[in-house]
């Protein structure tokens, strides 16, 4: 795979990236720093490992920020609230298994995933229905995993 | 030698259960393997948490998982061949030669072929594991904090150097590992440490939380910007036995391959991807006399996938001896082990025989059931190359939300597990590798401690690190890996220097 700068934008990815992580490791080691403890059993005691990996990320997102390169273009527009709606669906589905149960979110999930990933309604309706049909008798009866039954399969 | 530990290893191996465990693993790792977004490492994310709350005993679970690894390796080149798609990380190179014999007919040799020289690298690899392993278990008794501190400085030293076309990358993504690992109770000082008075946070970030948030979550998201632009998959038609002149002339390349694919999946870190680009490279230049690499030469084809398989057992190897992982699948596995409270190491031989030699007993077993699905039974595998993506991905996404549900029962994980997953996916769009991270995150607290502990012993003196000749020797050999790519560049430069001067 080769390295390549490519568009002016990725560069500037890079270059914020980098001072990203620069700060996290600032954070990270002010954060170290003030570690409260009455007495370690051994001469280094729990500040100085991390206080070590603040200070080799610190160097290392240095170097990374005046060597540049490799990142890719941000997704735009449509396509990053796509990719953005794949968490915010997950999300959707994790709070509604309990009150709903298994069979209803992960229709919820798969179907809305299924529309982002291009199929058409009525292809991602069916998907839906037939992942959670599938899903629900592998863990239940196949795997005997326990899944919340909720409001519509409540046994 | 004493092969003891085998013998009882297949006793374990060859129980009904685990039977149908490893032919399990074998069989959805082919799968995994062939599918062309997802490779072993994402495969065994997934279905560690599930084996894990199924209760299965932790050698069925690592037989499981084992056979997901070695059964993708051999599953990764049918999509290569078929699709001119990588079906995972290892068999970018198969597609080079892979690719242009399926498009001149020729699908169903190339499958059988690649499938020969998979096995050979497979088993080649695991009559390696079984006679190295012990060795180096050996060996690694007479380590102490000392060593063990220096062997992860040199685990880091060859993953910057070797992994990655970026070491800056590479080493930040270890750092952030070792970071995360930091997080939660210190158990030597009783302090809490990055916890925020956060109960939630006292144990750590959990593992399986973590690895499906990079390696599901993140991976879906990247997918929705990747996805394979519907190039037509290659039908197998005509013959699909191999000519045996072509059998005969991959036995050097595969054989040669094999040992190349295993070194490198020993050395800390450096999995297939690594193993199978070196291997292909050293037979490009040794046997492509005729300029026919790259055009669908049936030796190019061979000794990637030779290497690929081979490396996955060498990478078991540093894994159940050191309990240093050999490639970011087997960091995965390393954390699988820890779930179930077991630190891989050199007293594992020891303690817990019937693990590590069902593991390894497995293997062989599972190689040759990976020859039978892939030999006879490919065309069954290459249907999965039809699969949309919108049906592959809510499916990753439900077992990411099963397993994480499952393992922790809450949803305050599962929120967790997303968080993890969109920062993943931001790390990968600025081209940084998720496996680092998990090596990190699996090496960090035995660094601490064990640096922690040598100074303990040496009363704060920092020359305990530089004592013994086990640490001295890691050392060189931590600071030879990491000037190798300078090395290496400059003899690259010298041998393209005279050319212009000669044409």
């Amino acid at each position: 795979m080769t390295v390549s700068t490519g568009p002016r934008g990725a560069g500037r990815s890079d270059r914020v990236g980098a001072i990203v992580l620069l700060v996290f490791a600032l954070l990270y080691g002010f954060e170290a720093s003030r570690i409260a403890y009455s007495f370690s059993s051994d001469p280094l005691g729990p500040r100085v490992f991390p206080l070590m990996l603040a200070g080799a990320l610190a160097l290392l997102s240095l170097i990374y920020l005046l060597r540049p390169g490799g990142a890719e273009p941000w997704p735009q527009g449509r396509l990053l609230a796509h990719a953005l709606a794949i968490p915010g669906l997950v999300l959707a589905a994790a709070l509604l298994l309990e009150p709903l149960g298994f069979a209803v979110s992960v229709t919820i999930l798969v179907t809305g995933v299924g529309r982002l990933f291009g199929a058409s309604w009525h292809y991602a309706v069916v998907g839906g229905l037939a992942q959670a049909a599938l899903w629900f008798v592998v863990f239940r009866y196949l795997l005997e995993v326990y899944l919340p039954g909720g409001a519509v399969f409540g046994i | 030698m004493d092969l003891g530990y085998l013998w009882a290893g297949f006793s374990v191996a060859l129980s009904p259960l685990n039977l149908a465990i490893g032919f399990t693993g074998c069989f959805l790792g082919t799968l995994i393997g062939a599918l062309p977004a997802i490779g072993p490492i994402n495969g065994i994310a997934l279905l560690l948490p599930i084996a894990y709350t199924m209760g299965l005993p932790p050698e069925s679970t690592m037989i499981l998982l084992a056979g997901i690894y070695i059964g993708a390796e051999y599953g990764g080149r049918i999509s290569s061949i078929l699709l001119n798609v990588p079906g995972d990380a290892g068999a970018v190179m198969t597609a080079l030669d892979g690719n242009p014999l399926a498009r001149q007919g020729r699908a169903g040799e190339a499958l059988m072929i690649s499938g020969l020289a998979s096995f050979v690298g497979g088993t080649l690899g695991v009559v390696g594991l079984t006679f190295f392993a012990p060795l180096l278990s050996t060996l690694a008794i007479g380590f102490g904090p000392a060593e063990y501190f220096v062997l992860m400085i040199f685990a880091f030293a060859t993953l910057g150097s070797m992994v990655g076309s970026q070491p800056v990358k590479t080493l930040i993504g270890c750092v952030i590992g070792l970071m995360l690992a930091t997080i939660g109770l210190d158990a030597t000082s009783g302090a809490y440490r990055f916890t925020f008075n956060e109960p939630e946070l006292g144990d750590g970030i959990e593992f399986v939380v973590l690895v499906i948030g990079l390696f599901s979550i993140s991976e879906a998201m990247f997918m929705l910007e990747h996805q394979a632009k519907g190039g037509s998959v290659i039908k197998v038609a005509g013959r699909t036995f191999a000519r045996w002149a072509d059998i005969v002339r991959c036995i050097g390349p595969a054989l040669r391959s094999s040992v190349i694919g295993f070194t490198v999946g020993v050395l800390p870190g450096t999995g297939a991807s690594v193993a199978s680009a070196v291997s292909y490279t050293t037979e490009k230049r040794l046997s492509d006399r005729e300029g026919t690499f790259g055009k669908g030469d049936v030796r190019g084809l061979a000794a990637p996938e030779a290497a690929n398989n081979a490396t996955a057992a060498g990478a078991f190897v540093p894994m159940l001896t050191l309990g240093v992982p050999g490639s970011g699948t087997t960091a995965v596995m390393l954390g699988a082990l820890m779930l179930y409270n077991i630190q891989p190491g050199p007293q594992l031989f020891a303690e817990r025989p019937e693990l590590i030699g069902g593991l390894i007993a497995s293997l062989y077993i599972g190689n040759i059931l990976l020859l039978i699905l892939n030999l006879p039974l490919v065309r069954v595998f290459s249907r999965v190359l039809q699969l949309p993506n919108w049906v592959l991905v809510p499916g990753i996404l439900v077992l990411s939300i099963v397993g994480v549900y499952s393992t922790h029962a809450s949803v305050l994980a599962v929120v967790m597990m997303l968080g993890i997953g969109v920062v993943g996916w931001l790390l990968r769009k600025l081209g940084f590798d998720m496996a680092p991270i998990i090596l990190g995150f699996v090496l960090g607290r035995v660094m601490e401690v064990n640096l922690r502990n040598a100074l303990a012993i040496s009363g704060g003196d920092l020359s305990i690190l530089f004592q013994s000749t086990i640490s001295i020797v890691l050392w060189i050999m931590a600071a030879a890996m990491a000037l190798l790519p300078f090395v290496l560049g400059r003899l690259a430069r010298r041998a393209a220097a005279p050319s212009p001067q000669v044409s």
